[in-house]
């Protein structure tokens, strides 16, 4: 697998590796994977904002989740394993392509629903299950980096919010079109074992039988993320039985 | 798809909502049916498996919306109730003691969502009244929304359902023993406050004997004939007529050995009675159940979902409590607390849901009807 987005990295020691490494070797390039892409995606973002603070604003996030995978690929090195990287992954490119055909439209609202709402609650959730388990300095950084992509939301909802007012019905429509595009692929990913062959990011076999041996479960990530998923989208003032209906319909 | 999920969602919105039922599902395969139901019949059924490693992480929330109608006439056409089903999404295997935090947040969540969508009246059905009934300071804060444990229809559809039974069976109710499990909880005690006045005897079993001494010294003081013990096996025996009305977190309850023919109520939900209960000839039905006859709709449709009984519009008693008020238009706390259930309080419920064409459900157990359905609507229901 070829590391397609280069992340700049502080220079850190590395120490001997665990027997558990080559699980967190994987668990971290899914993270960089993730987190490249968010960089990507704000970046493209900024190239359709009209107003010169939203362009700031989009940069300074494409920054953000930029710093968020050198974190992650320092982490690597530090537990002495090479964290590669693949955008092009068959499941991230749909996502990423999702994303773009927001863009193409020039749906700043769409954008932010997929990276804001549907991309970082996978990422929050998941972030911080792993930042519970995890050890040492990699926990932490997982559960820190959870918590400032939470604050992302935080900045995209009032967004959001204030445009669902305008009008509930449109609002919900184009929520639920960008749900079926982004949710099935994201729910795709997070399925207990990877039916559609290698997901192009782990380094070798698939790494979800083996997280176990971390105090960790597939199914506990994607529980933990359709939680955060329907949680946003009840904040945002979706109707739960809609949303319910939603992620009910969501392949295993 | 898209289009028509999110437009019936703009529609509800716009309507004012009466009622809001709070519940929880008792087996995992009444939780796989609504998971079904959500799926839509184009696609496969989620695996038992994968149903068992998702429902916990769903958050309480509104599944779909109910409306009831009353037998009443208005000038404008019949009296109706629009109302929400909430589900705590308390995983079915997840009642016991060891979640007591858990699942009261929960149901506060559930909680939360009814006073969000303005419902001006909350029955909590199953273990959601259970969980908060002596806690009712631990549910969020509200506003115009009044909570009830829906308690006191239950325990009118108890007695009902009993004096039924005794009725269909050619007993005489006057000179029976009553047993009663779960004595000293809130639709225990209501039960016993409402039969022991016209039983001959009365056996009380509950775990803490501090509760059953003040409750048969209650009941003892009106001139009632008892006797209390945690032990539940030195009762069974003498009694021929059976209240089961214990807080289990599964159907796990063993009688021991029961009189033959005696009568028994399993008005658990979750059920009381364990599967391998032996019970020896004894007629065992399902209480505390009311029937709804002015008509109830599910959007979408949970019929047989959401109410799993052999008869239509069949539904417990503790639900069915908070939209016979909403369709009286009597948004008020009818049943708090616990232990407070009095005769006179279970009278005014029940006329107040028969007022509106809710009567006592035909009596069922788990192999069926145990009563012809004719006799039923024709003697009892609407007597």
């Amino acid at each position: 697998m070829e590391t397609l987005i280069a992340v700049n990295c502080s220079t850190t020691e590395c120490t001997s590796l665990s027997p558990n490494a080559p699980i967190w070797q994987d668990v971290l390039a899914q993270a960089i994977t993730g987190e490249l892409l968010a960089t990507m995606n704000y970046t493209s973002l900024s190239e359709i904002c009209g107003d010169p603070e939203e362009v700031a604003d989009a940069l300074e996030h494409a920054e953000i989740e930029r710093g968020h995978a050198a974190a992650f690929a320092t982490e690597g090195r530090k537990i002495g394993v090479d964290t590669t990287n693949n955008v092009d992954a068959m499941h991230w490119k749909r996502l990423r392509d999702a994303f773009m055909r927001c863009i193409t439209e020039r749906d700043f609202i769409g954008c932010l629903i997929v990276q804001e709402i549907m991309l970082e609650s996978f990422a929050v959730a998941s972030y911080a299950r792993v930042g519970k388990v995890a050890p040492g300095s990699l926990g932490q950084t997982f559960a820190r980096i959870a918590a400032e992509e939470e604050e992302h939301v935080d900045h995209a909802m009032a967004i959001l919010r204030t445009e669902r007012v305008l009008d509930a019905q449109r609002f919900d429509d184009k929520v639920y079109r960008l749900h079926l595009d982004v949710m099935t692929t994201l729910a795709q990913m997070l399925a207990k074992e990877c039916k559609d062959g290698h997901c192009e990011v782990c380094h070798s076999s698939c790494v979800k039988p083996s997280l176990s041996e971390v105090s960790l479960s597939a199914a506990e990530l994607r529980g933990a993320s359709l939680q955060q998923y329907l949680k946003t989208l009840d904040m945002l003032g979706i109707p739960g039985e809609v949303t319910l209906a939603w992620v009910a319909q969501l392949p295993v | 798809m898209g289009g028509s999920v999110a437009s019936i969602a703009g529609r509800e919105r716009t309507l004012e909502v009466d009622f809001a039922l709070v519940g929880h599902q008792e087996s995992w395969r009444a939780a796989a049916d609504v998971l079904a139901v959500l799926r839509g019949p184009e696609r496969t059924p989620l695996p038992d498996d994968e149903i068992k490693d998702i429902l916990p992480w769903i958050p309480p929330r509104a599944v779909c919306h109910v409306d009831v109608a009353s037998i009443v006439s208005t000038k404008i056409g019949g009296a109706k109730a629009r109302g929400l089903y909430i589900d705590s999404f308390i995983p079915p295997d997840r009642l016991d003691a060891a979640y007591v935090h858990e699942n009261i947040a929960r149901v506060r969540g559930a909680a939360a969502c009814a006073i969000k969508a303005g419902a001006k009246i909350v029955s909590l059905g199953g273990f959601s009244s259970i969980l908060i009934e002596g806690n009712f300071d631990q549910l969020p804060e509200r506003h115009d929304t009044v909570f009830t444990t829906g308690n006191t229809l239950t325990v009118g559809f108890i007695v009902q359902g009993i004096k039924k039974m005794c009725a269909l069976e050619g007993r005489d109710i006057h000179r029976s023993t009553l047993l009663i499990v779960g004595a000293t909880g809130d639709v225990g005690s209501g039960c016993a406050r409402c039969l022991a006045p016209i039983v001959r005897r009365v056996l009380l079993s509950a775990r803490n004997m501090e509760r059953l001494r003040s409750l048969a010294a209650e009941l003892q003081a009106d001139g009632a004939q008892m006797e209390i013990s945690a032990d539940l096996q030195r009762f069974s025996a003498e009694a021929d007529v059976v209240i089961c009305a214990a807080s289990l977190a599964s159907p796990s309850l063993l009688l021991g050995r029961i009189t033959p023919h005696a009568l028994v109520c399993d008005a658990g939900y979750p059920k009381n009675l364990s599967p391998r209960a032996e019970m020896l000839g004894a007629k065992v039905f399902f209480g505390g159940l009311g029937q709804i006859t002015g008509g109830l709709k599910f959007a979408p449709d949970f019929h047989g979902i959401l109410n799993r009984h052999p008869f239509p519009d069949v539904v417990h008693g503790c639900l069915l409590e908070g939209m016979a008020l909403a369709l009286e238009g009597r948004f008020e706390p009818f049943s708090q607390g616990r232990g407070s259930i009095t005769q006179e309080r279970v009278e005014e419920i029940e006329t107040i849901a028969a007022r509106h064409g809710i009567y006592l459900a035909p009596l069922y157990n788990a192999d069926g009807p145990v009563e012809d359905r004719l006799h039923c609507q024709t003697e009892w229901s609407r007597g």
